[in-house]
């Protein structure tokens, strides 16, 4: 008979139990069913009812019948449960080797807490029933085996998380009474302990509470206020462990819809008690999630949390930007963009980045509130902050068509509605029309609710609401660019002599700001074009007196470029039909291309304003493009090959697009009735209209043809070619790239060249010797310290070591010289005092004599 | 002939100004390429009937040995006082203001023509301007050619052009290179 109960036993186990205490039991079955066959060999009379319920049972799973009389069959089931603990209290035999384990793992908080648990324990169990039979209602006829085996191996993988906690607890459990037994003895060991212990208990609870949420979140529900308790704990290390376990918590059942607040009207309304359940669910998560975002906005603030706190509410951030406060989550991680803490501020910057990108997740409304509350922080804090907090912006992204007219966009709107409606009506109205009218006004109410909820629930807003979302986004986005822009124009004005000493650090959001204008260019409306190029106009240094070229302007040399490029880009993309000659900033270039230093300014800035300025702009003035050639040439001579080749490639594309200035590869000068009324060329001009540069010789080019590197002096030859050439013929193009890439190129070659051999070295630089004729000292030197570091080195030490030896040689001379003086010194005394005693004795006689 | 006075130098200079701008300064401080002299010193405004010239020191030095009914101009002529005591740019100042002038307008080359018959300039006609061309600033007018064809007012601001309709006056026209042709005796 024990066996046969046994074994049906493990079949009522197999159906019923998981649903009931679902994961907890899987863990070790063995001891579960060693323990039920125990329960069952001892009292035999237990078995009786049981046997007829089984048997019922298994039938109505097998059958799949949802069953009505469940609740009995559960009921019956606690009842067993109950007089097997107190069964099991009589019994020590089992407790006694060790198997206290299963209670504990089938009612995880019961030996911690005692009597409450118990009581909870009942009654997560009724709730579960509840929830069991919701579930079944739900799915009706699906199959419960397989319901039971879905829950299985989650369980499973969660509970081996959690196994080396549990074995830690039952141990210091173990350990807790035999302190107290022996506690004359181990009072002052204990004492020593406790604090760990305590740490360990703390944690094993922390990870049982969290494993029985994880596990069945609906029953365990209140468990979380436990552990919210457990994270206000005076240790840090458990609070922060209670915050992380608190997180991991939220971020697996937080539920993937908003939950809001019931009104009135619904809460007067009775409710059946799978609904009661579930808002009982809501309620208290929600209440927990906002007590423990209060928590983390508190914890904030006190630096040995500040990390900790910071991270949780990143990750819930990235997790479920959808859910409730969302709002207060991204004010505090805004908040935290311009931490002075690196690690703090890459997590909310990634935190935010992935808010950006991921729109789906939130259907954009989380999008326009961070860039809301960005730009609020940037107002805030004056444009003071770190540049991270707006590069942030550059991973938005915008349909392309949200920068069309709205008009436009309305006109057609409508027309697709009303297509798509059609569609939609065409086939459902034939058969409605012969119906009664209220029933067709009916199923149309039924549709537009069907629909409103569909569009609730899904992700995908529909077309209007994305384009007004994006629209606000946008505009925030620029009310943040042109206040940054705005405050360097005004301080870069006042405060010109104050920052001269650290350009580029008194406005640290500009050129993230310019970016990110450059980036969504195409985006900006037209009516702040005006303003927005006078902005950039000031910031790139132009002023209408010429002569004075203002020296205290705060900003870079690339920054300036960077205005620049910027301006182009925003005219470019937003005007294409109406031609624009931007010349002030093409003044401003010609200037600045005289500023640029190769070590201070960033080359790829300049060659991208070379390319967007000059080799994207398809009509150049004459007058202007042999100003740019000329100046060109002279910058190609005088920086490295990387310069040179954007130069250069520049360059050419002026001369092939502009024939006339072909004039300038002629070897004799003077630009004749085409230089106009500037005769002579000045090559310190500001104004590219008055350089006289076609009055001026493209000599450079002729240098640069020996230069060292090869694409350099290649270049420089076909340039050269273009001469013999027909105006209108244009020469075989060798290289086409733009000057940036061309640059990039050059660089990254320039890089892999730095640590190479000795030898090709050494070959160049003969070759160098014999051919290269002028190059500016600029370039040589630099190709000298970034070619031969070893070798020189090595020259140096050599050097150095035979001048330390001369040195040293001299100084031993001159110490030899000095003994030998002194001994010659001290040898002459010595003879003086002879003849002194000499004489005296002479003397000594004479008087004697 | 003699040097303008405070009055008419005013007058001239805020002509030049509406096209040159700042480059005013360049237009009369650069070194003279006229006249036989081997330095011949910097350029001057002069008038001689009504007209102003615009001519080097060494040229006007010369030109001063001639008498004042025989003497039919001196360097460039670049406008003219009316009889009201206006004073308007000619077209031989052309050249002076497209390598001075700060903005510009240039044409589509179909419609060179009609500019030179002495139309103002239409939207439709305008290939490129200058971007931060204001309403009443001097433009110059350009081919596409780079061939400077005459001068004008701003009547819209770069802008504007662009929400203009096509057929809206930008540049007002104030003298073209068709004028030698049409009004031959009246220039000389």
């Amino acid at each position: 008979m024990g066996k046969r109960s046994g074994s049906k036993r493990k079949d009522k186990n197999k159906v019923i139990l998981p649903p009931e205490l679902p994961p907890e039991i899987d863990d070790d079955e063995v001891d579960l069913s060693d323990e039920d066959i125990a329960f069952y060999g001892t009292d035999g009379s237990n078995v009786a009812p049981f046997r007829r319920f089984d048997k019922k049972s298994i039938d109505r799973y097998v059958g799949r019948v949802a069953g009505r009389d469940e609740g009995e069959v559960e009921r019956l089931y606690e009842e067993r449960q109950k007089r097997k603990a107190t069964e099991s209290s009589g019994r020590p035999r089992e407790d006694d080797d060790g198997l206290e384990v299963d209670p504990v793992d089938a009612l995880p908080t019961k030996t911690l807490q005692g009597e409450l648990i118990y009581n909870r324990a009942k009654k997560a169990r009724s709730e579960d029933n509840t929830g069991s039979v919701k579930s079944k209602a739900q799915e009706n006829g699906a199959d419960a085996k397989q319901s039971i085996k879905k829950d299985e191996p989650k369980g499973k993988s969660k509970n081996k998380k959690g196994d080396d906690n549990k074995v830690k607890n039952i141990q210091s459990q173990t350990e807790v009474p035999k302190g107290q037994l022996h506690s004359n003895v181990l009072e002052e060991v204990k004492e020593e302990l406790s604090a760990e212990e305590l740490f360990e208990k703390k944690k094993a609870q922390l990870a049982e509470l969290g494993m029985a949420m994880l596990e069945d979140p609906e029953s365990n529900i209140r468990s979380l206020n436990d552990m919210l308790s457990i994270s206000n704990d005076k240790d840090q290390k458990v609070a922060k462990l209670g915050l992380m376990s608190l997180f991991a918590v939220f971020k697996d059942i937080i539920p993937s819809y908003r939950i809001r607040q019931l009104t009135e009207k619904e809460l007067s309304v009775e409710v059946s008690k799978e609904v009661k359940k579930t808002r009982y669910y809501e309620y208290t998560l929600i209440r927990c999630y906002k007590a423990y975002l209060q928590k983390l906005v508190s914890l904030e603030k006190q630096p040995h949390f500040y990390t900790v706190a910071v991270r949780c509410m990143c990750a819930l951030l990235d997790t479920a930007p959808h859910f409730n406060f969302r709002e207060n989550l991204l004010a505090s991680v805004v908040k935290n963009l311009s931490s002075s803490d690196d690690v703090v501020r890459k997590m909310c910057c990634e935190a935010i980045r992935s808010l950006f990108i991921n729109e789906g997740k939130h259907r954009g409304e989380a999008t326009i509130e961070a860039v809301r509350l960005i730009a609020d922080h940037v107002k805030l804090n004056d444009c003071q902050l770190h540049p991270d907090s707006i590069d942030v912006f550059l991973s938005l992204r915008f349909d392309e068509d949200i920068g069309k007219d709205e008009t436009e966009e309305e006109k057609v709107k409508p027309k697709k509605n009303k297509r798509w409606q059609k569609n939609q009506e065409v086939p459902k109205q034939l058969p409605v029309n012969d119906k009664k009218k209220t029933r067709q006004e009916l199923i149309s109410k039924a549709r537009e609710e069907v629909d409103a909820d569909l569009r609730a629930v899904s992700f995908t807003l529909d077309p209007k609401e994305r384009k007004r979302i994006q629209k606000e986004t946008l505009s925030a986005l620029f009310e943040t660019y042109f206040r940054i822009l705005k405050h360097s124009v005004t301080t870069s004005n006042s405060r010109t002599k104050v920052n001269n000493v650290s350009p580029g650090g008194s406005h640290p959001l500009l050129t993230p700001c310019l970016e990110g204008l450059g980036k969504f260019s195409h985006l900006i409306d037209v009516d702040f074009m005006g303003e927005l190029i006078s902005c950039l106009k000031k910031l790139s240094g132009y002023s209408d007196r010429q002569d004075e070229i203002p020296n205290d302007n705060a900003l870079s040399v690339s920054e300036r470029l960077q205005c620049c490029i910027v301006a182009f880009k925003v005219w470019r993309s937003n005007l294409e039909a109406l031609n624009v000659d931007l010349q002030d900033f093409f003044v401003q270039l010609y200037n600045l291309i005289l500023e640029y230093r190769p070590d201070r300014d960033h080359g790829e800035v300049l060659a991208d304003a070379l390319k967007t300025l000059l080799w994207e702009v398809k009509q150049q003035d004459m007058l202007r493009a042999a100003a740019f050639t000329k100046r060109l040439a002279t910058f190609a001579l005088s920086f490295g090959s990387a310069e040179a080749i954007a130069a250069l490639v520049t360059l050419k594309h002026l001369l092939q697009k502009n024939s006339k200035c072909r004039n300038m590869l002629e070897n004799d000068s003077g630009g004749g009735s085409l230089s106009c009324l500037v005769a002579k060329y000045n090559p310190e001009a500001t104004d590219p209209y008055l350089s006289g540069a076609l009055a001026s010789v493209l000599w450079e080019l002729s240098l640069l043809e020996k230069h060292y590197d090869i694409s350099v002096s290649s270049m420089a030859s076909n340039i050269l070619s273009m001469a013999n050439l027909n105006p209108t013929q244009n020469p075989v193009p060798i290289l086409n790239v733009n000057p940036l890439e061309a640059y990039r190129d050059l660089s990254m070659e320039r890089e892999l060249l730095k640590p190479s051999k000795a030898l090709p070295l050494n070959l160049k630089k003969k070759r160098r010797g014999k051919e290269f004729v002028a190059l500016s000292p600029d370039v040589l030197q630099k190709a000298d310290c970034s070619v031969d570091k070893d070798e020189l080195e090595e020259k140096l030490q050599s050097h150095f070591a035979v001048l330390r030896g001369i040195s040293e040689n001299e100084r031993l001379r001159a110490e030899l010289n000095n003994t030998l003086s002194s001994i010659n010194m001290y040898k002459e005394y010595k003879k003086q005092k002879k003849k002194n005693m000499k004489f005296k004795t002479g003397r000594k006689k004479v008087a004697r004599v | 002939m003699r040097p303008l006075d405070e009055k008419e130098t005013t007058q001239v200079f805020e002509k030049l100004f509406k096209f040159t701008g700042p480059n005013l300064k360049h237009l009369l401080e650069r070194p003279a390429v006229e006249g036989p002299d081997a330095e011949p010193g910097r350029y001057c405004l002069r008038l001689n009937r009504n007209r102003v010239y615009y001519a080097s020191e060494a040229l006007v030095r010369r030109a001063t040995a001639v008498s004042r009914p025989r003497l039919a101009g001196v360097g460039t002529p670049i406008g003219k006082f009316t009889h009201h005591g206006a004073f308007h740019l000619t077209v031989h100042a052309l050249d002076l203001l497209a390598a001075h002038a700060r903005r510009r307008v240039w044409l589509k080359p179909d419609t060179e023509r009609s500019f030179l018959f002495g139309n103002s300039v239409p939207k439709s006609s305008l290939a490129r301007i200058t971007e931060n061309t204001k309403v009443g600033d001097g433009v110059v007018v350009m081919s596409m050619a780079d061939v400077p064809l005459g001068f004008g007012i701003a009547a819209r601001s770069a802008q504007d052009c662009r929400k203009a309709d096509t057929n809206a006056v930008v540049v007002l026209h104030q003298a073209d290179a068709g004028e030698y042709l049409r009004k031959e005796e009246e220039l000389m």
